[in-house]
């Protein structure tokens, strides 16, 4: 039997003074704790999803919009923008590379997105197996993609107008799944990707004269099953394929001029920040919106709200050392001849000014503790229901840093509710204890 | 030897207390009678080191506590004096057999649980010793804080009214008891009570 034993076990033998004030500092801990992580996590994501991108030039609208549904694909587009106003900006010197996106169809809630192979290369994303498309009607998918919809090389499937699930199926033509990205932990993972041809293809059927349309896409997809049950041969078929798609472009661009959704922009130099937004904002009917801009938009917007929750917490922590601070001294009080005991049977000030502090600290690290875990699990839970929608939510195990400040502030917290009883206790008159009871 | 000189003390500067001298060598015992407000338990804290005398000196084994710095004296008392008193009081939250372990461990004495249990058994509490404080009768309560006293196997054992609030049946085995132990490990005994019963069991007593 020793002091630190004693401390445990009048911390066991008090358990509902206990309880509540390690769940008041969970929940304080808890809070804070989970804000810091739902920060770096949304903080890490909107920033590492970025991959070098300028500028994105889209439609008119909301450039934050612009932002989200260009670049982190969690909000619907701002519109269609025509490509050959994006091909006279594309010239200008201070451009170094552009990657045109189309957006507009899905999957099982996956959006499928028609773009240039730039786009997976700006992720740094290998491919797991196949290759990417090199026909339209072509996909390649991401690994959360794969994972969620059964997908396998060769896999055809449907995709569905707009970008939720559940919009009227585009059954006209199917999509082909010839390459798989392996897991890169970015947005990429929840794509299907796949041409720009592609995406106009799907819809101009949609968007033509009803006649006209059904008729040749009828015929196509006769040839197609025909040619391919009769020659058996794969090279012959795609060869074949690859030729009527091509048909059906160049008589839907007659129609029509082209349309895309954004284009994504890299600057040669910096200058062009200052420069080309403006530029293109005043002098076209286009929109430019510079992600790193909006980003830090909306983030000092999240903390306002951050700030907010965060005083609350602190405000929980307060009220759980007061609980603690009351349990103690209230123990004390009843504690108190035992305590003048001890000092009789030998045990000096410091012992019991030891076995007072340990109590406090005690109950405000296993709150710390508590509440870390309890953040984690919150996350684990939110992570799990939300993983489809957004990819926002990876789980985070270990400390972040700036969770360790968290330690100074539950050992401070329970140094300052143990201070008042320490005092009590270092101060305690024997003789006056003893004989007044 | 237990050694005091001219002890007084003062609360307030208008009552004075005057203590007799006492002089008792190691195995003997000592009857200190006196009626309530006659400074009997200020008596036993001047003798414990919990006081210290406005005048006089203690000395116990060749060691004055007014030498002593308060945590010194502290530190000597619990090696050296073991202490009973009129209620018997425990940690609370600690097993009878615990709390003898914490004494023990305060005293700054090896930890010896045979000699916890052992003890225990001697005092008649062996069936009792994993038993809270709170589930013991008193006359149980008073045995065990004995066991508490004598866990350091002191060289002064002090009680302070250590029967006063039992029947004759319990007092007369407590008795028993602290006098039993005190000469089994060749302790001074001082009993400072105003219990008339105990006038007889004892060769030496002085009247407060």
């Amino acid at each position: 039997m020793n002091i630190n034993r004693l401390s445990c076990i009048n911390i066991i033998r008090n358990p509902f003074n206990t309880t509540l004030s390690l769940l008041l500092m969970a929940f304080g801990i808890g809070i804070i704790s989970l804000l810091l992580l739902l920060n770096k996590s949304v903080e890490e994501k909107l920033y590492g999803n970025l991959n070098g991108i300028d500028m994105v030039i889209g439609a008119k609208g909301s450039p934050l919009q612009l932002i989200l549904s260009s670049i982190y694909h969690i909000d619907n587009p701002t519109g269609n923008i025509l490509l050959e106003d994006v091909n006279k900006i594309k010239t200008d010197p201070m451009i170094e590379s552009t990657i045109p996106l189309s957006l507009g169809d899905s999957y099982k809630g996956f959006r499928i997105i028609g773009t240039t192979h730039a786009y997976p290369q700006l992720f740094q994303v290998n491919l797991q197996s196949g290759k990417l498309w090199d026909k339209s009607m072509q996909v390649v998918v991401g690994s959360n993609v794969v994972e969620a919809c059964q997908l396998k090389i060769g896999s055809t499937f449907y995709s569905s107008h707009g970008l939720l699930e559940g919009g009227e199926v585009h059954d006209q033509h199917a999509f082909k799944v010839v390459g798989i990205l392996d897991e890169s932990n970015s947005i990429i993972d929840q794509l299907i990707l796949t041409s720009s041809e592609s995406i106009s293809k799907v819809h101009d059927h949609e968007n033509h004269s009803d006649h006209n349309h059904e008729d040749h896409s009828d015929h196509n997809h006769e040839d197609h099953s025909n040619h391919n049950h009769e020659d058996h041969s794969d090279h012959n078929h795609e060869d074949h394929s690859n030729h009527n798609h091509e048909g059906v472009k160049e008589d839907c661009s007659h129609g029509h001029s082209e349309m895309i959704t954004a284009m994504l922009v890299k600057f040669r130099s910096p200058v062009g920040f200052i420069k080309f937004p403006r530029k293109v904002n005043e002098t076209t009917n286009l929109q430019a919106a510079v992600p790193t801009f909006e980003i830090n938009r909306l983030i000092s917007l999240l903390g306002l709200g951050l700030r907010s929750i965060n005083m609350i917490a602190f405000f929980i922590i307060i009220v759980s050392g007061l609980s603690i601070f009351i349990s103690l001294y209230n123990s004390l009080k009843r504690r108190r001849y035992e305590l003048a005991l001890m000092r009789v049977h030998g045990g000096t000030r410091f012992q019991l000014v030891k076995l007072v502090l340990q109590e406090g600290i005690l109950i405000s690290i296993l709150g710390l503790f508590l509440g870390i875990l309890f953040s984690r699990l919150i996350l684990y839970i939110v992570s799990f229901f939300l993983y489809h929608n957004y990819s926002f939510y990876s789980i985070q195990l270990s400390l972040i840093k700036e969770e360790l400040w968290l330690f100074p502030i539950a050992l401070f917290v329970g140094f300052l509710a143990s201070l008042i009883p320490i005092i009590q206790a270092y101060r305690i008159n024997i003789p006056k204890t003893l004989s007044n009871v | 030897m237990l050694k005091t000189e001219a002890l007084s003390f003062s609360y307030d500067n208008t009552n004075i207390f005057n203590f007799p001298d006492i002089l008792l060598q190691k195995g003997e015992d000592l009857l200190i009678l006196g009626d309530s407000g006659v400074g009997k338990t200020t008596l036993i804290q001047i003798l414990s080191g919990l006081l210290r005398p406005q005048s006089g000196i203690v000395e116990l084994n060749g060691t004055r506590f007014e030498n002593l710095s308060s945590k010194s004296l502290d530190q000597f008392r619990g090696s050296h004096i073991g202490m009973v008193f009129q209620r018997s009081h425990f940690v609370r939250n600690l097993s009878i057999l615990d709390n003898l372990l914490l004494f023990l461990y305060l005293s700054n004495k090896l930890h010896d649980k045979q000699r916890a249990i052992d003890l225990l058994e001697e005092i008649g509490l062996s069936d009792k010793m994993n038993s809270m404080p709170d589930e013991l009768s008193q006359g149980e309560q008073q045995r065990a804080a004995i066991a508490n006293a004598l866990i350091k196997t002191p060289d002064l054992i002090l009680a302070d009214e250590p029967t006063s609030s039992l029947d004759d049946n319990n007092c007369q085995k407590i008795i028993t008891l602290l006098k039993q132990q005190a000469s089994l490990t060749n302790a001074k005994l001082i009993i400072i009570t105003h219990d008339q019963r105990l006038k007889d069991q004892f060769n030496t007593s002085i009247l407060l």
